[in-house]
Protein backbone atom coordinates (compact mmCIF):
# COMPACT_ATOMS: atom_id res chain seq x y z
CA UNK A 1 0.00 0.00 0.00
CA UNK A 2 2.86 2.39 0.89
CA UNK A 3 4.21 1.72 -2.60
CA UNK A 4 1.02 3.19 -4.11
CA UNK A 5 1.49 6.40 -2.13
CA UNK A 6 5.20 6.85 -2.87
CA UNK A 7 5.85 9.53 -5.52
CA UNK A 8 7.44 8.29 -8.82
CA UNK A 9 7.04 4.66 -7.78
CA UNK A 10 6.65 2.32 -10.76
CA UNK A 11 3.62 0.02 -10.62
CA UNK A 12 2.50 -2.86 -12.82
CA UNK A 13 -0.18 -2.58 -15.50
CA UNK A 14 -2.54 -4.80 -13.48
CA UNK A 15 -2.16 -2.58 -10.42
CA UNK A 16 -2.80 0.48 -12.55
CA UNK A 17 -6.01 -1.06 -13.90
CA UNK A 18 -7.06 -2.03 -10.37
CA UNK A 19 -6.54 1.53 -9.10
CA UNK A 20 -8.51 2.97 -12.01
CA UNK A 21 -11.36 0.50 -11.50
CA UNK A 22 -11.35 1.30 -7.79
CA UNK A 23 -11.74 5.02 -8.43
CA UNK A 24 -14.55 4.40 -10.93
CA UNK A 25 -16.44 2.17 -8.50
CA UNK A 26 -15.97 4.80 -5.78
CA UNK A 27 -17.29 7.55 -8.07
CA UNK A 28 -20.36 5.52 -9.04
CA UNK A 29 -20.97 4.58 -5.40
CA UNK A 30 -20.79 8.27 -4.33
CA UNK A 31 -23.19 9.11 -7.16
CA UNK A 32 -25.70 6.48 -6.01
CA UNK A 33 -25.43 7.40 -2.32
CA UNK A 34 -25.47 11.19 -2.82
CA UNK A 35 -28.58 11.04 -4.99
CA UNK A 36 -30.49 8.43 -3.00
CA UNK A 37 -32.40 10.99 -0.88
CA UNK A 38 -35.44 12.97 -1.95
CA UNK A 39 -33.64 16.29 -2.44
CA UNK A 40 -30.47 16.33 -4.49
CA UNK A 41 -28.78 18.84 -6.79
CA UNK A 42 -27.21 16.25 -9.07
CA UNK A 43 -29.54 13.89 -11.02
CA UNK A 44 -29.71 10.27 -9.87
CA UNK A 45 -28.48 7.41 -12.12
CA UNK A 46 -32.09 6.47 -12.90
CA UNK A 47 -32.84 10.07 -14.00
CA UNK A 48 -29.78 10.02 -16.26
CA UNK A 49 -30.87 6.68 -17.70
CA UNK A 50 -34.31 8.11 -18.42
CA UNK A 51 -32.52 11.06 -20.03
CA UNK A 52 -30.65 8.67 -22.31
CA UNK A 53 -33.87 6.91 -23.31
CA UNK A 54 -35.67 10.19 -24.04
CA UNK A 55 -32.75 11.48 -26.06
CA UNK A 56 -32.61 8.29 -28.09
CA UNK A 57 -36.31 8.57 -28.89
CA UNK A 58 -35.79 12.19 -30.00
CA UNK A 59 -33.20 11.14 -32.55
CA UNK A 60 -29.95 11.29 -30.60
CA UNK A 61 -28.07 9.41 -33.36
CA UNK A 62 -29.05 12.00 -35.97
CA UNK A 63 -27.95 14.81 -33.65
CA UNK A 64 -24.61 13.10 -33.00
CA UNK A 65 -24.17 12.66 -36.75
CA UNK A 66 -24.90 16.38 -37.32
CA UNK A 67 -22.38 17.41 -34.66
CA UNK A 68 -19.70 15.08 -36.03
CA UNK A 69 -20.32 16.34 -39.57
CA UNK A 70 -19.93 19.92 -38.42
CA UNK A 71 -16.81 18.95 -36.47
CA UNK A 72 -15.14 17.20 -39.42
CA UNK A 73 -15.99 19.91 -41.98
CA UNK A 74 -14.66 22.63 -39.66
CA UNK A 75 -11.49 20.72 -38.77
CA UNK A 76 -10.83 19.92 -42.44
CA UNK A 77 -11.18 23.54 -43.58
CA UNK A 78 -9.30 24.95 -40.58
CA UNK A 79 -6.46 22.43 -41.06
CA UNK A 80 -6.03 23.38 -44.74
CA UNK A 81 -5.92 27.11 -43.91
CA UNK A 82 -3.63 26.56 -40.89
CA UNK A 83 -1.21 24.42 -42.88
CA UNK A 84 -0.89 27.09 -45.56
CA UNK A 85 -0.25 29.70 -42.85
CA UNK A 86 2.20 27.49 -40.92
CA UNK A 87 4.15 26.42 -44.00
CA UNK A 88 4.50 30.06 -45.04
CA UNK A 89 5.90 30.93 -41.62
CA UNK A 90 9.56 30.21 -42.63
CA UNK A 91 9.20 32.65 -45.57
CA UNK A 92 10.33 36.06 -44.23
CA UNK A 93 7.69 38.06 -46.14
CA UNK A 94 4.82 35.89 -44.90
CA UNK A 95 6.08 35.23 -41.37
CA UNK A 96 4.32 38.25 -39.87
CA UNK A 97 1.01 37.26 -41.48
CA UNK A 98 1.14 33.79 -39.89
CA UNK A 99 2.13 35.19 -36.52
CA UNK A 100 -0.60 37.83 -36.70
CA UNK A 101 -3.24 35.12 -37.24
CA UNK A 102 -2.09 33.29 -34.08
CA UNK A 103 -2.78 36.43 -32.01
CA UNK A 104 -6.46 36.26 -33.00
CA UNK A 105 -6.94 33.42 -30.54
CA UNK A 106 -7.24 36.03 -27.80
CA UNK A 107 -10.29 37.59 -29.44
CA UNK A 108 -13.67 36.95 -27.75
CA UNK A 109 -15.96 34.43 -29.37
CA UNK A 110 -19.15 36.46 -29.26
CA UNK A 111 -17.74 39.62 -30.81
CA UNK A 112 -16.46 37.90 -33.92
CA UNK A 113 -19.55 35.73 -34.35
CA UNK A 114 -21.57 38.96 -34.51
CA UNK A 115 -19.67 40.03 -37.64
CA UNK A 116 -19.91 36.57 -39.18
CA UNK A 117 -23.71 36.65 -38.82
CA UNK A 118 -23.70 39.86 -40.85
CA UNK A 119 -21.72 38.26 -43.70
CA UNK A 120 -22.99 34.67 -43.68
CA UNK A 121 -26.76 34.25 -43.50
CA UNK A 122 -27.26 30.51 -43.68
CA UNK A 123 -27.18 29.08 -40.12
CA UNK A 124 -25.17 25.92 -40.87
CA UNK A 125 -22.56 27.87 -42.85
CA UNK A 126 -22.42 30.37 -40.01
CA UNK A 127 -21.59 27.57 -37.55
CA UNK A 128 -18.92 26.21 -39.88
CA UNK A 129 -17.19 29.56 -40.39
CA UNK A 130 -17.27 30.55 -36.74
CA UNK A 131 -15.56 27.27 -35.91
CA UNK A 132 -13.13 27.49 -38.84
CA UNK A 133 -11.98 30.99 -37.88
CA UNK A 134 -11.42 30.11 -34.24
CA UNK A 135 -9.87 26.73 -34.93
CA UNK A 136 -7.49 28.23 -37.49
CA UNK A 137 -5.97 30.50 -34.85
CA UNK A 138 -5.35 27.60 -32.43
CA UNK A 139 -4.16 25.14 -35.08
CA UNK A 140 -1.79 27.69 -36.65
CA UNK A 141 -0.31 28.45 -33.20
CA UNK A 142 0.30 24.74 -32.53
CA UNK A 143 1.69 24.05 -36.02
CA UNK A 144 4.11 26.97 -35.81
CA UNK A 145 5.24 25.65 -32.41
CA UNK A 146 5.95 22.27 -34.06
CA UNK A 147 8.10 24.00 -36.73
CA UNK A 148 9.93 26.05 -34.10
CA UNK A 149 10.77 22.84 -32.23
CA UNK A 150 12.57 21.24 -35.19
CA UNK A 151 16.27 21.05 -34.26
CA UNK A 152 18.66 23.09 -36.42
CA UNK A 153 20.55 19.84 -37.18
CA UNK A 154 17.62 18.61 -39.28
CA UNK A 155 17.74 21.69 -41.50
CA UNK A 156 21.55 21.46 -41.75
CA UNK A 157 21.29 17.77 -42.62
CA UNK A 158 18.94 18.53 -45.52
CA UNK A 159 21.20 21.36 -46.72
CA UNK A 160 24.18 18.99 -46.58
CA UNK A 161 22.31 16.67 -48.97
CA UNK A 162 22.22 19.51 -51.50
CA UNK A 163 18.55 20.34 -50.87
CA UNK A 164 17.36 23.69 -52.16
CA UNK A 165 15.57 25.89 -49.61
CA UNK A 166 12.19 24.73 -50.99
CA UNK A 167 13.32 21.11 -50.72
CA UNK A 168 14.33 21.75 -47.09
CA UNK A 169 10.81 23.08 -46.45
CA UNK A 170 9.26 20.08 -48.21
CA UNK A 171 11.45 17.37 -46.68
CA UNK A 172 12.01 18.64 -43.15
CA UNK A 173 8.82 20.55 -42.39
CA UNK A 174 6.08 19.23 -44.66
CA UNK A 175 6.98 15.53 -45.08
CA UNK A 176 9.12 15.29 -41.95
CA UNK A 177 6.40 16.54 -39.61
CA UNK A 178 3.20 15.24 -41.26
CA UNK A 179 2.53 12.97 -38.28
CA UNK A 180 2.75 15.99 -35.99
CA UNK A 181 -0.10 17.62 -37.96
CA UNK A 182 -2.36 14.73 -36.97
CA UNK A 183 -1.21 15.05 -33.37
CA UNK A 184 -1.89 18.80 -33.40
CA UNK A 185 -5.42 18.10 -34.66
CA UNK A 186 -5.84 15.53 -31.87
CA UNK A 187 -4.62 17.96 -29.22
CA UNK A 188 -6.91 20.72 -30.50
CA UNK A 189 -9.86 18.37 -30.78
CA UNK A 190 -10.87 19.07 -27.19
CA UNK A 191 -11.13 22.80 -28.01
CA UNK A 192 -13.01 21.98 -31.23
CA UNK A 193 -15.47 19.74 -29.45
CA UNK A 194 -16.04 22.31 -26.70
CA UNK A 195 -16.50 25.16 -29.19
CA UNK A 196 -18.73 23.05 -31.40
CA UNK A 197 -21.28 22.45 -28.67
CA UNK A 198 -21.21 26.15 -27.76
CA UNK A 199 -21.60 27.23 -31.40
CA UNK A 200 -24.49 24.81 -31.88
CA UNK A 201 -26.26 26.23 -28.87
CA UNK A 202 -25.67 29.86 -29.94
CA UNK A 203 -26.55 29.46 -33.60
CA UNK A 204 -29.39 26.97 -33.57
CA UNK A 205 -29.48 25.42 -37.02
CA UNK A 206 -29.92 21.78 -37.95
CA UNK A 207 -29.76 20.23 -34.50
CA UNK A 208 -26.67 18.74 -32.97
CA UNK A 209 -25.58 17.96 -29.41
CA UNK A 210 -25.32 21.65 -28.50
CA UNK A 211 -28.90 22.18 -29.61
CA UNK A 212 -30.02 19.26 -27.40
CA UNK A 213 -28.20 20.67 -24.37
CA UNK A 214 -29.74 24.10 -24.94
CA UNK A 215 -33.22 22.51 -25.09
CA UNK A 216 -32.67 20.39 -21.97
CA UNK A 217 -31.28 23.42 -20.17
CA UNK A 218 -34.43 25.38 -20.95
CA UNK A 219 -36.65 22.82 -19.21
CA UNK A 220 -34.21 22.20 -16.33
CA UNK A 221 -34.04 18.53 -17.28
CA UNK A 222 -30.85 17.73 -15.38
CA UNK A 223 -31.01 13.99 -16.16
CA UNK A 224 -30.85 14.74 -19.88
CA UNK A 225 -28.08 17.31 -19.44
CA UNK A 226 -25.83 14.83 -17.64
CA UNK A 227 -26.71 12.10 -20.17
CA UNK A 228 -25.64 14.48 -22.95
CA UNK A 229 -22.44 15.45 -21.13
CA UNK A 230 -21.55 11.76 -20.84
CA UNK A 231 -22.23 11.23 -24.55
CA UNK A 232 -20.13 14.27 -25.50
CA UNK A 233 -17.28 13.12 -23.26
CA UNK A 234 -17.33 9.59 -24.67
CA UNK A 235 -17.40 10.77 -28.30
CA UNK A 236 -14.53 13.18 -27.59
CA UNK A 237 -12.45 10.44 -25.97
CA UNK A 238 -13.29 8.08 -28.83
CA UNK A 239 -12.17 10.61 -31.44
CA UNK A 240 -8.96 11.28 -29.51
CA UNK A 241 -8.11 7.58 -29.28
CA UNK A 242 -9.10 7.00 -32.92
CA UNK A 243 -6.87 9.77 -34.26
CA UNK A 244 -3.96 8.63 -32.08
CA UNK A 245 -4.37 5.07 -33.39
CA UNK A 246 -4.54 6.38 -36.96
CA UNK A 247 -1.28 8.33 -36.52
CA UNK A 248 0.57 5.37 -35.06
CA UNK A 249 -0.67 2.92 -37.68
CA UNK A 250 0.00 5.16 -40.70
CA UNK A 251 3.36 6.51 -39.58
CA UNK A 252 5.58 3.73 -38.28
CA UNK A 253 8.34 6.20 -37.47
CA UNK A 254 6.08 8.40 -35.37
CA UNK A 255 6.97 8.39 -31.70
CA UNK A 256 5.67 11.61 -30.25
CA UNK B 1 56.46 4.07 -44.49
CA UNK B 2 56.95 5.76 -47.86
CA UNK B 3 54.29 8.05 -49.28
CA UNK B 4 53.92 10.76 -51.84
CA UNK B 5 51.82 13.94 -51.96
CA UNK B 6 49.70 14.50 -55.07
CA UNK B 7 47.23 17.29 -55.81
CA UNK B 8 45.68 19.61 -53.26
CA UNK B 9 42.25 18.45 -52.08
CA UNK B 10 41.41 21.05 -49.44
CA UNK B 11 42.61 24.63 -49.20
CA UNK B 12 41.46 26.89 -46.36
CA UNK B 13 42.93 30.37 -46.19
CA UNK B 14 42.50 32.96 -43.42
CA UNK B 15 39.04 31.72 -42.49
CA UNK B 16 37.30 33.85 -39.87
CA UNK B 17 33.77 33.76 -38.48
CA UNK B 18 32.18 36.32 -36.17
CA UNK B 19 28.68 36.57 -34.74
CA UNK B 20 27.79 40.26 -34.34
CA UNK B 21 30.95 41.67 -32.76
CA UNK B 22 32.20 38.41 -31.25
CA UNK B 23 34.96 36.70 -33.17
CA UNK B 24 34.57 32.91 -32.90
CA UNK B 25 37.39 31.73 -35.16
CA UNK B 26 40.08 33.74 -36.91
CA UNK B 27 42.78 33.20 -39.53
CA UNK B 28 42.43 29.46 -39.92
CA UNK B 29 44.68 27.99 -42.60
CA UNK B 30 44.60 24.37 -43.69
CA UNK B 31 46.12 22.67 -46.74
CA UNK B 32 45.53 18.97 -47.29
CA UNK B 33 46.87 17.05 -50.26
CA UNK B 34 46.09 13.65 -51.67
CA UNK B 35 48.54 11.22 -50.19
CA UNK B 36 49.50 8.09 -52.08
CA UNK B 37 51.36 5.07 -50.72
CA UNK B 38 53.08 2.59 -53.03
CA UNK B 39 51.69 -0.94 -52.85
CA UNK B 40 48.52 0.33 -51.12
CA UNK B 41 45.38 0.44 -53.28
CA UNK B 42 43.72 3.41 -51.63
CA UNK B 43 44.82 5.80 -48.92
CA UNK B 44 42.09 8.19 -47.99
CA UNK B 45 43.01 11.27 -45.98
CA UNK B 46 42.06 11.37 -42.31
CA UNK B 47 42.42 14.68 -40.49
CA UNK B 48 41.65 15.25 -36.82
CA UNK B 49 40.83 18.50 -35.06
CA UNK B 50 41.41 18.61 -31.33
CA UNK B 51 40.78 21.37 -28.87
CA UNK B 52 39.05 22.20 -25.64
CA UNK B 53 35.31 22.88 -25.61
CA UNK B 54 34.19 26.27 -26.85
CA UNK B 55 37.28 26.91 -28.98
CA UNK B 56 35.28 27.03 -32.23
CA UNK B 57 35.65 23.53 -33.69
CA UNK B 58 31.96 23.21 -34.56
CA UNK B 59 31.87 26.75 -35.97
CA UNK B 60 34.91 25.94 -38.08
CA UNK B 61 33.19 22.79 -39.39
CA UNK B 62 30.05 24.74 -40.24
CA UNK B 63 32.06 27.37 -42.13
CA UNK B 64 34.11 24.64 -43.80
CA UNK B 65 30.97 22.91 -45.07
CA UNK B 66 29.34 26.16 -46.21
CA UNK B 67 26.57 26.04 -43.62
CA UNK B 68 27.48 29.44 -42.22
CA UNK B 69 29.11 32.27 -44.15
CA UNK B 70 32.64 33.27 -43.25
CA UNK B 71 33.56 36.89 -42.58
CA UNK B 72 36.94 36.59 -44.22
CA UNK B 73 38.95 33.96 -46.05
CA UNK B 74 38.06 31.19 -48.43
CA UNK B 75 37.55 27.45 -48.58
CA UNK B 76 38.46 25.69 -51.81
CA UNK B 77 38.10 22.00 -52.59
CA UNK B 78 39.28 19.89 -55.52
CA UNK B 79 36.81 20.10 -58.39
CA UNK B 80 36.51 16.47 -59.45
CA UNK B 81 34.32 17.35 -62.43
CA UNK B 82 37.17 19.36 -63.91
CA UNK B 83 39.90 17.11 -65.31
CA UNK B 84 42.60 19.79 -65.17
CA UNK B 85 45.21 19.12 -62.48
CA UNK B 86 44.65 21.05 -59.25
CA UNK B 87 41.30 22.43 -60.46
CA UNK B 88 39.55 23.86 -57.42
CA UNK B 89 36.15 25.34 -56.59
CA UNK B 90 34.83 27.37 -53.67
CA UNK B 91 32.89 25.21 -51.26
CA UNK B 92 29.12 25.51 -51.07
CA UNK B 93 26.40 23.76 -49.05
CA UNK B 94 26.47 20.04 -49.77
CA UNK B 95 29.95 19.82 -51.34
CA UNK B 96 31.38 18.61 -48.04
CA UNK B 97 29.19 16.19 -46.09
CA UNK B 98 28.66 16.84 -42.38
CA UNK B 99 27.68 14.18 -39.88
CA UNK B 100 26.69 15.80 -36.61
CA UNK B 101 26.95 14.36 -33.10
CA UNK B 102 23.33 13.18 -33.19
CA UNK B 103 23.73 11.38 -36.56
CA UNK B 104 20.70 13.24 -37.91
CA UNK B 105 18.69 11.48 -40.62
CA UNK B 106 15.32 12.15 -42.24
CA UNK B 107 12.89 10.72 -39.67
CA UNK B 108 10.32 9.86 -42.36
CA UNK B 109 12.64 7.91 -44.67
CA UNK B 110 13.82 4.32 -44.36
CA UNK B 111 17.54 3.65 -44.80
CA UNK B 112 17.04 2.71 -48.47
CA UNK B 113 14.82 5.74 -49.12
CA UNK B 114 17.35 8.04 -47.44
CA UNK B 115 20.24 6.65 -49.48
CA UNK B 116 18.23 6.87 -52.68
CA UNK B 117 17.45 10.49 -51.86
CA UNK B 118 21.13 11.29 -51.36
CA UNK B 119 21.88 9.82 -54.79
CA UNK B 120 19.14 11.81 -56.53
CA UNK B 121 21.54 14.34 -58.06
CA UNK B 122 23.97 11.76 -59.46
CA UNK B 123 23.91 10.64 -63.07
CA UNK B 124 23.39 6.99 -62.15
CA UNK B 125 20.43 5.10 -63.57
CA UNK B 126 17.75 3.74 -61.25
CA UNK B 127 19.17 0.22 -61.37
CA UNK B 128 22.72 1.48 -60.78
CA UNK B 129 21.50 3.42 -57.75
CA UNK B 130 19.78 0.32 -56.36
CA UNK B 131 22.90 -1.73 -56.98
CA UNK B 132 25.14 0.85 -55.28
CA UNK B 133 22.84 1.06 -52.26
CA UNK B 134 22.74 -2.73 -51.98
CA UNK B 135 26.52 -2.95 -52.19
CA UNK B 136 27.11 -0.31 -49.51
CA UNK B 137 24.49 -1.77 -47.18
CA UNK B 138 26.27 -5.10 -47.41
CA UNK B 139 29.78 -3.68 -46.98
CA UNK B 140 28.76 -1.52 -44.03
CA UNK B 141 26.77 -4.28 -42.31
CA UNK B 142 23.40 -2.63 -42.78
CA UNK B 143 21.69 -5.14 -45.07
CA UNK B 144 19.11 -6.05 -42.43
CA UNK B 145 18.29 -2.36 -41.87
CA UNK B 146 17.29 -1.49 -45.44
CA UNK B 147 13.63 -0.96 -44.60
CA UNK B 148 14.07 0.45 -41.12
CA UNK B 149 13.31 4.01 -40.05
CA UNK B 150 15.90 5.98 -38.01
CA UNK B 151 13.98 5.39 -34.77
CA UNK B 152 14.35 1.66 -35.34
CA UNK B 153 18.16 1.79 -35.73
CA UNK B 154 20.89 1.52 -33.10
CA UNK B 155 23.32 4.41 -32.58
CA UNK B 156 26.01 2.68 -34.65
CA UNK B 157 23.60 1.86 -37.47
CA UNK B 158 22.35 5.43 -37.54
CA UNK B 159 25.88 6.75 -37.73
CA UNK B 160 26.88 4.41 -40.56
CA UNK B 161 23.74 5.36 -42.49
CA UNK B 162 24.50 9.05 -41.95
CA UNK B 163 28.07 8.57 -43.20
CA UNK B 164 27.02 6.66 -46.35
CA UNK B 165 24.32 9.24 -47.03
CA UNK B 166 26.84 12.09 -46.90
CA UNK B 167 29.37 10.08 -48.89
CA UNK B 168 26.80 9.52 -51.68
CA UNK B 169 25.80 13.15 -51.79
CA UNK B 170 29.03 15.08 -51.18
CA UNK B 171 32.15 15.36 -53.29
CA UNK B 172 34.17 12.79 -51.33
CA UNK B 173 34.71 15.04 -48.33
CA UNK B 174 33.16 14.15 -45.01
CA UNK B 175 33.26 16.08 -41.78
CA UNK B 176 32.28 14.28 -38.57
CA UNK B 177 31.67 16.42 -35.52
CA UNK B 178 32.75 14.39 -32.48
CA UNK B 179 31.81 10.99 -33.92
CA UNK B 180 33.00 9.16 -30.81
CA UNK B 181 31.21 11.15 -28.15
CA UNK B 182 28.92 9.05 -25.99
CA UNK B 183 29.71 5.79 -27.80
CA UNK B 184 30.50 2.51 -26.04
CA UNK B 185 33.54 0.37 -26.91
CA UNK B 186 31.59 -1.64 -29.49
CA UNK B 187 30.28 1.40 -31.28
CA UNK B 188 33.74 3.02 -31.27
CA UNK B 189 35.05 -0.07 -33.06
CA UNK B 190 32.24 0.28 -35.61
CA UNK B 191 33.14 3.92 -36.30
CA UNK B 192 36.80 2.98 -36.63
CA UNK B 193 35.76 0.34 -39.15
CA UNK B 194 33.75 3.01 -40.99
CA UNK B 195 36.86 5.23 -41.16
CA UNK B 196 38.79 2.29 -42.57
CA UNK B 197 36.11 1.63 -45.18
CA UNK B 198 36.07 5.30 -46.18
CA UNK B 199 39.84 5.36 -46.58
CA UNK B 200 39.91 2.17 -48.60
CA UNK B 201 37.01 2.98 -50.92
CA UNK B 202 38.62 5.93 -52.72
CA UNK B 203 42.06 7.51 -52.97
CA UNK B 204 40.61 11.01 -52.67
CA UNK B 205 38.14 10.38 -49.84
CA UNK B 206 38.92 12.91 -47.12
CA UNK B 207 37.60 12.44 -43.60
CA UNK B 208 37.81 15.36 -41.20
CA UNK B 209 36.73 14.80 -37.62
CA UNK B 210 36.85 16.40 -34.21
CA UNK B 211 37.27 14.53 -30.97
CA UNK B 212 38.26 14.90 -27.35
CA UNK B 213 39.89 11.46 -27.44
CA UNK B 214 43.55 12.15 -28.23
CA UNK B 215 44.44 8.45 -28.35
CA UNK B 216 41.81 7.79 -31.03
CA UNK B 217 42.94 10.83 -33.00
CA UNK B 218 46.52 9.56 -32.97
CA UNK B 219 45.41 6.09 -33.98
CA UNK B 220 43.24 7.18 -36.90
CA UNK B 221 44.51 10.48 -38.27
CA UNK B 222 47.41 11.37 -40.54
CA UNK B 223 47.31 15.03 -39.60
CA UNK B 224 46.23 16.53 -36.28
CA UNK B 225 45.33 20.18 -35.84
CA UNK B 226 44.83 21.73 -32.42
CA UNK B 227 42.30 24.55 -32.29
CA UNK B 228 42.64 26.83 -29.28
CA UNK B 229 42.96 30.41 -28.12
CA UNK B 230 46.28 31.85 -29.32
CA UNK B 231 48.59 33.85 -27.10
CA UNK B 232 49.69 37.12 -28.72
CA UNK B 233 52.20 39.40 -26.96
CA UNK B 234 51.75 37.38 -23.80
CA UNK B 235 47.97 37.84 -23.80
CA UNK B 236 45.53 34.94 -24.29
CA UNK B 237 43.04 35.85 -27.03
CA UNK B 238 39.37 34.85 -26.96
CA UNK B 239 38.94 33.46 -30.48
CA UNK B 240 39.83 30.05 -31.85
CA UNK B 241 42.57 29.41 -34.36
CA UNK B 242 45.00 26.64 -35.20
CA UNK B 243 47.65 26.68 -32.50
CA UNK B 244 49.48 23.51 -33.51
CA UNK B 245 49.71 21.11 -36.42
CA UNK B 246 51.19 17.60 -36.28
CA UNK B 247 51.83 15.71 -39.51
CA UNK B 248 51.96 12.12 -38.35
CA UNK B 249 53.19 10.98 -41.78
CA UNK B 250 56.28 13.18 -41.50
CA UNK B 251 56.78 12.00 -37.93
CA UNK B 252 56.53 8.36 -39.02
CA UNK B 253 53.54 7.79 -36.77
CA UNK B 254 50.76 7.42 -39.33
CA UNK B 255 49.31 4.02 -40.34
CA UNK B 256 50.97 2.46 -37.28
CA UNK B 257 49.67 0.79 -34.15
CA UNK B 258 49.63 2.94 -31.03
CA UNK B 259 53.13 2.93 -29.48
CA UNK B 260 55.42 4.86 -27.13
CA UNK B 261 56.02 7.66 -29.67
CA UNK B 262 52.28 8.22 -29.92
CA UNK B 263 52.19 8.56 -26.14
CA UNK B 264 54.93 11.20 -26.20
CA UNK B 265 53.06 13.12 -28.87
CA UNK B 266 49.85 12.75 -26.88
CA UNK B 267 51.51 14.55 -23.93
CA UNK B 268 52.66 17.34 -26.24
CA UNK B 269 49.12 17.72 -27.65
CA UNK B 270 47.63 17.85 -24.13
CA UNK B 271 50.12 20.58 -23.26
CA UNK B 272 49.13 22.56 -26.38
CA UNK B 273 45.46 22.19 -25.52
CA UNK B 274 45.98 23.29 -21.95
CA UNK B 275 47.83 26.48 -22.85
CA UNK B 276 45.28 27.47 -25.46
Amino acid sequence: MIKFLTPFEKISKTNRTLILTGWLVLLIAIWFIATSGEKHLFPSPSQVLTGFQELYKEGLVVHIFNSLKLCFISIFLATIISLVLAYSWPIPLLKSVSEFVTKFRFLPFTGLSFYITMVVHEARMMQVWILVIFLTTFLTTSLIAVIKDIPQEEFDHAKMLKCTRLEVLWQVIILGRIDYVIDVIRQNLAITWMMLVTVESIVVATGGLGFLIKNSDKFMNTGRIIALQIIILLIGLGLDAGINYLRKSIFRYSKI
Amino acid sequence: MTYEFKETLLYVENLSVAYDDTIIIKDINVIEKDVVRPNVDCTGQVIAFLGRSGRGKSTFFKALTGLIPSNTGKVLIRDFENSEPNAAKPVKEGDIGLVDQKYTLFRHKTVTEALKFSLRKTKLSESEKNEKIKQYLKEWGLDNCADKYPNELSGGQRQRTAIIEQLFSSDQFIVLDEPFSGLDVGNIQEVKKAFDLLGKSSEVNTVIFSTHDIELALELAQTIYVIGYPTIDGKLQSYGTIVAKYDLREMGLAWKDYCGDHLTLSKEIIHQMMIS
